[in-house]
C-alpha cells in the first residue's frame, strides 16, 4: 500500500476525559480519570442490558481509551493541541537541514553500535537523545503555555513537534534493537 | 440450601470459567461468593489436555493419556501449541509424534492432524473435545451451564484467540469472554488479598509464557504492559531433557518412542523438584540426570523469559524491586530453578500461595460470575490491553503501526492513506501483527483488496482504515474509500483460521439432532436475551425517568410490549425484529444515560455513591 497521510484528529481527547487542554499533564491524575470513566463505561458493566445501552457504552469506552492513548503520547498530545486551534499538522514546514544532518549522524552512530554489538554505546546514544526529547517537550510546554490559543504564536512551535517526532522514532528504534539483543 | 439447587430440574444456568491449558484444563464456578474448581467423578480437578481418536470413538483426559504411548499418532497432546498456527509454522515441525496432512489446494493454511489413518482433525476440533468434556463435568455438578469465560495466554495473537473462540463455540459453549490468563490469575489473587499496588504475574505454563504488569486500584485491575512467548513452557523443558536422553541413547524417531521419552522426561523433571539427582531406566538402559545438568539445560529457556520480563518492565515504567508483588502461575513455576530465576530477576521473593495450577480457572470463574450479572462485586473491573502492535503494510514492505501494543481495549484507531499511482482502482490491504518494522518479520493476519474505486490521479483517493479491537482482544478492520464511500469490513480470521461457514458446519455436525436442535436452541437463547433487555430497560426507565424526552416513554413502552408479546411466541425472527425496534427507540435515551454517567465519573462520583447520598 500507499502513502500514509498524517494522523487526523477527530475527537477532542481533552474534552472526552473532562480535562482542560494543556501540554503539561498530571499523568497519575489523568490515569485515575481514565480509570474512573472506565468504571462507568466498560462493556463489562453493560452485559445483559439492551443493545442500545451496550452500543452507547462501547462507543464511549472506546473513545475514552483512545483519548488516553493519544494524550499520554507527547507527540500525539501536541498534534491534538495544534489541531484544536486549526493549525494543520499535515503540511509541516520542512525540518531544518542542520537538525536533519544531526539525526542522520545519530542514526549512523546507532547503526555502527548495533553492528558492533556495543550496548554501552547504544545506551549512551539513547540517553543523550532522550534528554533532548525532554528538552523539546519542555520547550513545547512553555510555548503552549505562553501562547495560549494564539495561532500566530503557536505556528512556530510546529517545527519543534517535527523534531520531537524524529527523536521519538530514534528512541523507538533503540528499543527495538535492545529487544533484539536481549 | 445447595442441595435443593442441585436437584432442581429448573436450576438456573450457572456461568463457568475454563482454563484451557497446554497440559491440563480445568473448569470452575463461583458458589457462595467463592470460586472453586469442579472435580470429576474420581475427584480429579485437572483434566489432562489429551485427546485420543480410536476406532471406538474419542477419549479425553486421563484415559486418552494412558494410551498415548500405544497409539502416539492418534493421541493429541498439547494441542494448544497448534492453535491458530499455519501448517508451515516452525512449531508444527518440532519434536513430536504426529502426522500432519499436506496442505490442500483450496484449503486455508491450518494445521491438520491425521488420525486413525485417514481422518483429519484441526486443533480447533481437538480443543473442542476437551471443552466439551469440561462442559459435561460442569453440567454434572450444576445441571445447567450458562455462559463461559475461557482463558487464553495474554500473548496469544489474533489467530490463536479466534481459534480458541471457535473451539468453544464448537463445544456448544456460550462464550462470555476470552480472558487473558495472567489477568485471570491477578483477579483471583487480588480479590483474595485485597491489596492495592503494582504487581507482576509470571506465568510459565505447559506451552506458553506470559508476563503481565498490572495495577490494582480499588477493584480495577488495569494491565500496564504484557509480553510473552506463545511457544515456550514446561513442554520445552521436557524436550530439552528428551534431547539429552537421546544423546545418551542415540537418536530415535519412532513416534511411540518419542512419546515415551517425552513422558519419561516429564517424570524426571518432576522428580528433580525434590531430588538432586534422578536415575531412570529408559529402553533398558540407565539414564542419569542431575539437577545442575537439568538447570543448565533449561537456562536458555529461562533466559528467554528474562528478556521478555525486562522489556515489559520497561514498557510499564517500573523496576522489579518496586513491584508490590510477583505472582507465580503455571505448573512449570514449581521447578526450583524457575523460582530462583524469578527471585533474582525481580529482586524479591515471588508468591505462590494460591495453587499455581488452579488460580487461572478460579479467576475465570470470578469473571464469568461478574459478567453474568450474578456477582455482588460490581466494584471489580478488568482493563486489559493488546499484547502485540497491530498495523498495515505500506510501501516498501514497511509496517505502519495503527494500534501500539499495550493499548487498553476495547480500542479503535483510524489511519488515512492515499494512492501512489494515477488511475489506481484498488487498494491492497495487508493487516499484520508484531513489533518489527518490516512486514516480512511480522505475523500476517489478513489480506484483502478494496476494489471498484474510480480512476483518479495519484494522491486524490482517500482511504480510511479503521481498526477495532473488542474486549476479547479480537480485531476487525474496516476500509473505506472516502471520496466514493466504497467500504469493506473484514473480521480478521481467514489467513490461519477457519471461516465462519466451516465453524457453523462443524457445529451442526456436532449437534446430535442437527438443525431442529439449533432452531430450538436459538429460540431459547433469544427468549433469555429478550427478558434481559426488557428487565434492563425497565430498570433504566425507573432510574432515569428524568432524562426522557416528551413522547419517548410511550414509544419505549409500546416497543417493550411488542417484544414481550413476541418473546412468548415461537418465531426467532420476530423476536429479533422487536428487539431491534426497542433498540432503535431507546437509542437516544441510552446515549443520554451514558453522557450522564460520564459527567458523574468526571465529577469523581459514582452512581452508587450518588444514590447513597440521596438515600441518606
Amino acid at each position: 500500500m500507499d502513502t500514509h497521510l498524517p494522523f487526523n484528529v477527530r475527537l477532542d481527547p481533552f474534552a472526552t476525559l473532562g480535562l482542560a487542554p494543556s501540554f503539561v499533564l498530571d499523568v497519575p491524575a489523568v490515569e485515575r480519570r481514565h480509570r474512573d470513566l472506565s468504571r462507568a463505561l466498560h462493556p463489562d458493566r453493560f452485559v445483559g442490558t439492551s443493545s442500545s445501552e451496550r452500543r452507547a457504552a462501547l462507543a464511549k469506552a472506546v473513545e475514552v481509551n483512545e483519548a488516553w492513548r493519544l494524550l499520554r503520547d507527547p507527540v500525539r498530545r501536541a498534534e491534538v493541541l495544534f489541531s484544536r486551534v486549526g493549525i494543520p499538522i499535515d503540511h509541516q514546514p520542512a525540518t531544518e537541514p542542520a537538525f536533519l544532518m544531526e539525526i542522520l549522524e545519530l542514526r549512523e552512530a546507532l547503526g555502527e553500535a548495533q553492528a558492533a554489538h556495543d550496548l554501552g554505546a547504544i545506551t549512551r546514544l539513547s540517553t543523550a537523545v532522550a534528554a533532548r526529547a525532554r528538552l523539546l517537550e519542555s520547550e513545547l510546554a512553555e510555548g503552549f503555555e505562553s501562547a495560549r490559543d494564539d495561532r500566530d504564536r503557536l505556528e512556530p512551535l510546529v517545527g519543534r513537534l517535527g523534531q520531537l517526532r524524529y527523536l521519538q522514532r530514534f528512541l523507538d528504534q533503540v528499543r527495538a534493537i535492545e529487544d533484539d539483543f536481549n | 440450601m445447595p442441595l435443593l439447587e442441585i436437584f432442581d430440574p429448573k436450576a438456573p444456568p450457572r456461568p463457568i470459567g475454563i482454563d484451557l491449558g497446554t497440559t491440563h484444563s480445568l473448569v470452575a464456578y463461583v458458589r457462595g461468593g467463592h470460586p472453586r474448581v469442579i472435580a470429576d467423578c474420581d475427584g480429579e480437578l485437572l483434566l489432562p489436555s489429551v485427546v485420543a481418536y480410536g476406532p471406538a470413538g474419542v477419549l479425553v483426559g486421563t484415559k486418552a493419556k494412558l494410551q498415548a504411548c500405544d497409539s502416539p499418532r492418534d493421541t493429541i497432546v498439547s494441542v494448544k501449541r497448534y492453535m491458530g498456527r499455519g501448517a508451515d509454522d516452525p512449531e508444527t515441525r518440532r519434536l513430536g509424534p504426529y502426522d500432519f496432512a499436506a496442505r490442500g489446494e483450496a484449503q486455508s493454511n491450518v494445521v491438520r492432524f491425521q488420525v486413525q489413518g485417514t481422518t483429519l482433525v484441526t486443533p480447533v476440533e481437538v480443543s473442542a473435545e476437551i471443552l466439551r468434556t469440561l462442559k459435561r463435568r460442569a453440567e454434572d455438578e450444576l445441571r445447567s451451564v450458562g455462559g463461559a469465560v475461557v482463558t487464553v495466554p495474554a500473548y496469544f495473537d489474533d489467530a490463536q484467540r479466534q481459534a480458541t473462540k471457535d473451539a468453544a463455540r464448537l463445544a456448544g459453549l456460550d462464550v462470555l469472554r476470552l480472558l487473558n490468563e495472567p489477568t485471570a490469575a491477578a483477579l483471583a489473587y487480588g480479590l483474595e488479598k485485597r491489596q492495592n499496588g503494582t504487581f507482576a504475574v509470571y506465568d510459565l505454563g505447559g506451552g506458553t509464557f506470559d508476563i503481565t504488569v498490572l495495577v490494582l486500584d480499588q477493584g480495577v485491575f488495569q494491565v500496564k504492559a504484557t509480553g510473552g512467548d506463545s511457544a515456550l513452557g514446561g513442554d520445552d523443558m521436557d524436550r530439552a531433557i528428551a534431547q539429552e536422553i537421546f544423546e545418551q541413547l542415540g537418536p530415535h524417531t519412532e513416534p511411540a518412542l518419542v512419546r515415551r521419552i517425552l513422558d519419561d522426561a516429564r517424570g524426571i523433571k518432576h522428580a528433580l523438584t525434590e531430588s538432586e539427582e534422578v536415575e531412570r531406566e529408559v529402553l533398558g538402559r540407565a539414564v542419569r540426570i542431575t539437577r545442575p545438568r537439568f538447570e543448565a539445560l533449561v537456562a536458555p529457556l529461562l533466559g528467554r523469559t528474562g528478556a521478555v520480563c525486562r522489556r515489559v518492565l520497561r514498557d510499564a515504567g517500573v523496576r522489579g524491586a518496586d513491584l508490590d508483588g510477583v505472582i507465580l502461575v503455571g505448573g512449570a513455576t514449581r521447578v526450583p530453578c524457575v523460582r530462583a530465576y524469578v527471585r533474582e530477576l525481580f529482586e524479591q521473593e515471588p508468591r505462590s500461595d494460591v495453587d499455581p495450577d488452579q488460580v487461572v480457572a478460579l479467576g475465570a470463574a470470578i469473571q464469568a460470575d461478574l459478567l453474568a450479572g450474578q456477582g455482588v462485586r460490581d466494584d471489580v473491573l478488568l482493563l486489559d490491553v493488546i499484547p502485540l502492535s497491530l498495523g498495515l503494510e505500506v510501501g516498501g514492505g514497511v509496517v505502519d503501526k495503527i494500534l501500539p501494543r499495550n493499548t487498553t481495549i476495547p480500542a479503535a484507531a483510524r489511519a488515512q492513506y492515499t494512492t501512489q499511482e494515477d488511475r489506481q482502482t484498488g487498494f491492497e490491504i495487508h493487516v499484520v501483527q508484531g513489533e518489527r518494522e518490516m512486514v516480512r518479520d511480522a505475523r500476517s493476519l489478513a489480506r484483502f483488496t478494496l476494489k471498484g474505486i474510480p480512476p483518479m490521479p495519484a494522491g486524490l483517493a482517500k482511504l480510511e482504515v479503521t481498526f477495532r479491537v473488542d474486549a476479547d482482544g479480537l480485531l476487525s478492520v474496516e476500509a473505506r474509500e472516502q471520496t466514493t464511500g466504497i467500504a469493506q469490513l473484514v473480521q480478521v480470521k481467514p489467513s490461519y483460521g477457519l471461516d465462519d461457514a466451516t465453524v457453523e458446519k462443524m457445529l451442526l455436525e456436532a449437534l446430535d439432532h442437527g438443525e431442529e436442535d439449533l432452531v430450538e436452541r436459538q429460540l431459547a437463547q433469544n427468549r433469555i436475551e429478550a427478558h434481559r433487555i426488557l428487565a434492563s430497560t425497565a430498570k433504566a426507565l425507573e432510574a432515569d425517568r428524568a432524562l426522557l424526552h416528551a413522547g419517548e416513554e410511550l414509544c419505549i413502552a409500546n416497543a417493550m410490549e411488542a417484544l414481550t408479546k413476541a418473546s412468548k411466541g415461537n418465531e426467532p425472527a420476530l423476536m429479533h425484529a422487536r428487539m431491534d425496534a426497542l433498540d432503535l427507540v431507546s437509542k437516544a435515551f441510552a446515549e443520554r444515560r451514558m453522557n450522564r454517567a460520564i459527567a458523574l465519573a468526571i465529577e469523581g462520583r459514582r452512581v452508587d455513591e450518588v444514590a447513597s447520598e440521596v438515600s441518606s
